[in-house]
């Protein structure tokens, strides 16, 4: 069975329709690119798979479950993790607090605890401490856990993102435009790291991109979008010489 | 040293028994030709300076961390001011002055204060929580004039004429016992991981919803205790003007918090308590300049948030309010 089903997704804003009959299957341990130009309706199915927003009609099963209507906070319970097109970390907060949020929801203590600060609390602050320097670590930036996360370096932050999104155990992680922004070699690392993500912690990975060679070079499946309509489906080679694709979005000699 | 450097809360304890007995003793020694240095004018200021002190902590909770903007604190205070005088002045008609019955009846009566302060914060908040933006000021704005409006004319509470008759309860050791014993539990919350959720719906609410944080329930339950405590701090204070009237909470009470809240340092438990502290007692320590104090008093407000645009304090926090941080051990991989 699919771990994420999307059956006739449509989203409306007002008369504006930003996804038309959306449907797409991820199985267990792909990684699936979407593709198309700008307002194409990408990250509106972001938004609509993380709860953001209700879709106007379709369904989404994820893990077996139907998760539409559900709130953003308890998708990313179920397994669902996102990044941000524009990063969106707790910029005030240090790199390791930005990490311990995402572990927040499995706090074995309560408010009491808090206020009282009880053995249960100093229980639980040792043992997420102990998790987010274990997260940190296989990100490179336990030198950085005190440092204030606003004050780190671009490509720092991305990975800092991805880390947080990482630290809530999804099964689905989804990315949204993870090399914006980063040059060749940057971007080179981030493949890499992709498709270590997916060995190492055995997750699903849907990405939008629009750097060809990332997409290109870490999908095993890629859907193109334009207007809200999926107009391309398939692997990577098939998607390359697809005229429609070429007419839309990718252009003549790419 | 070191051991107060792990034991912050001690620490904490510690700094305000300092500061309680420097006040204590120059309020006995007779330094000021046979008069003690700090007369009752100048204990009750002080008294004056710790309640507000934890308004305004409490105050920072949601406007300093969670970064929400309520604007009318003093309706919460006018709740719990209220409600623990009516329990006081009620209950203690026959039973007179025994200290015996007393202090219980009256820390009784504060909570009391306090939790129905907090069950007014919950409907205040609950609906206004869920949506972002400027809102929930335009709601607490309307909710400090409410409950000042109902008060005054409800005759039970003294309508207009104001409730008096209050016995003093409060005194320096109970105005101090309250702030040590709020500040820590404030201090306490914040650092924990209901804390670090605080700051990620400040930060960015929906990546914070996105981290799996119930961001709603979350910012609702802060709003409910810094009620709880704007409650019990209006019980305090009642018990030691022994006076209260409807107008002490009105918007204007609420604009005093924010000032000391954002010229001492929203982001900061420490800003929230040399704010108050500072700006309560100034007024007095100007007297000499009569009426140019009206001058200088704004003229430093200006000056503050010109150069010091994040409040006198900042980010920084003074030590022993800190957890201390645990040591790591070094990389095993």
């Amino acid at each position: 069975m699919a771990l994420l089903d999307i059956q006739h997704l449509t989203q409306f804003f007002g008369g504006l329709r930003a996804v038309s009959d959306f449907n797409i299957q991820l199985e267990h341990g792909e990684i699936v690119g979407l593709i198309g130009p700008n307002g194409a309706g990408k990250t509106t199915v972001f938004n609509v798979v993380t709860g953001v927003y209700t879709p106007t009609k379709g369904t989404i099963v994820f893990d077996g479950q139907n998760i539409v209507g559900r709130k953003t906070y308890q998708i990313t319970q179920a397994g669902i993790a996102r990044t941000f097109q524009n990063i969106r970390l707790f910029s005030k907060s240090s790199v390791i607090d930005n990490i311990k949020i995402a572990y927040h929801f499995r706090m074995p203590y309560g408010n009491t605890d808090a206020f009282l600060h009880t053995r249960k609390y100093w229980q639980g602050e040792q043992l997420v401490d102990d998790y987010a320097i274990d997260i940190l670590r296989l990100f490179h930036l336990e030198g950085h856990a005190e440092d204030i996360s606003g004050s780190l370096p671009y490509g720092a932050q991305r990975r800092l993102e991805i880390a947080r999104a990482l630290a809530t155990k999804p099964k689905l992680l989804i990315l949204d435009e993870p090399a914006a922004g980063m040059n060749p070699a940057e971007a080179d690392q981030l493949m890499e790291m992709i498709h270590w993500l997916r060995d190492k912690f055995d997750l699903t990975i849907l990405l939008i991109e629009h750097q060809m060679r990332v997409v290109m070079g870490v999908c095993e499946r890629i859907k193109v979008m334009d207007f809200g309509e999926t107009i391309c489906e398939g692997v990577p080679e098939y998607i390359r010489n697809d005229p429609r694709v070429i007419e839309a979005y990718l252009g003549k000699g790419a | 040293m070191t051991f107060l450097r792990t034991h912050r809360t001690l620490a904490t304890v510690i700094a305000f028994a300092l500061v309680y007995a420097v006040i204590k003793v120059l309020s006995i020694l007779p330094l000021n030709n046979g008069d003690p240095l700090l007369n009752a004018y100048y204990i009750q200021l002080i008294m004056l300076a710790g309640i507000n002190i934890v308004m305004t902590v409490s105050l920072g909770m949601v406007n300093g961390f969670t970064g929400q903007f309520s604007i009318g604190h003093a309706g919460f205070m006018a709740v719990g001011a209220y409600t623990s005088a009516m329990i006081t002045t009620v209950w203690l008609h026959t039973s007179t002055a025994n200290p015996w019955v007393g202090y219980p009846v009256f820390i009784v009566a504060i909570l009391a204060g306090g939790l129905l302060a907090a069950a007014a914060g919950y409907l205040v908040g609950a609906p206004s929580l869920r949506l972002k933006g400027d809102y929930l000021a335009i709601v607490t704005l309307s909710a400090n004039e409410l409950i000042r409006t109902v008060i005054r004319v409800t005759e039970v509470l003294g309508g207009p004429r104001g409730l008096g008759g209050i016995p003093k309860f409060t005194t320096l050791e109970v105005v101090f016992v309250f702030t040590i014993v709020s500040v820590v539990l404030m201090r306490n919350y914040l650092f924990s991981s209901h804390g670090r959720s605080m700051k990620a719906v400040r930060d960015s609410e929906i990546a914070a919803e996105s981290t799996g944080i119930n961001t709603t329930r979350q910012k609702v339950f802060v709003f409910v205790f810094s009620a709880f405590f704007a409650g019990v701090s209006g019980g305090v204070f009642a018990h030691l003007l022994q006076f209260i009237h409807p107008d002490n909470f009105s918007f204007m009470k609420s604009l005093e918090y924010l000032i000391y809240l954002y010229v001492g340092g929203s982001t900061s438990i420490s800003g929230a308590i040399v704010g108050p502290a500072i700006f309560t007692l100034l007024p007095e320590l100007m007297r000499g300049l009569q009426k140019w104090r009206l001058v200088i008093y704004p003229l430093i407000l200006i000056l503050t948030m010109i150069f010091r645009t994040e409040g006198i304090m900042g980010l920084k926090e003074f030590s022993f309010i800190l957890i201390p941080q645990r040591q790591r051990k070094e990389v095993s991989a």
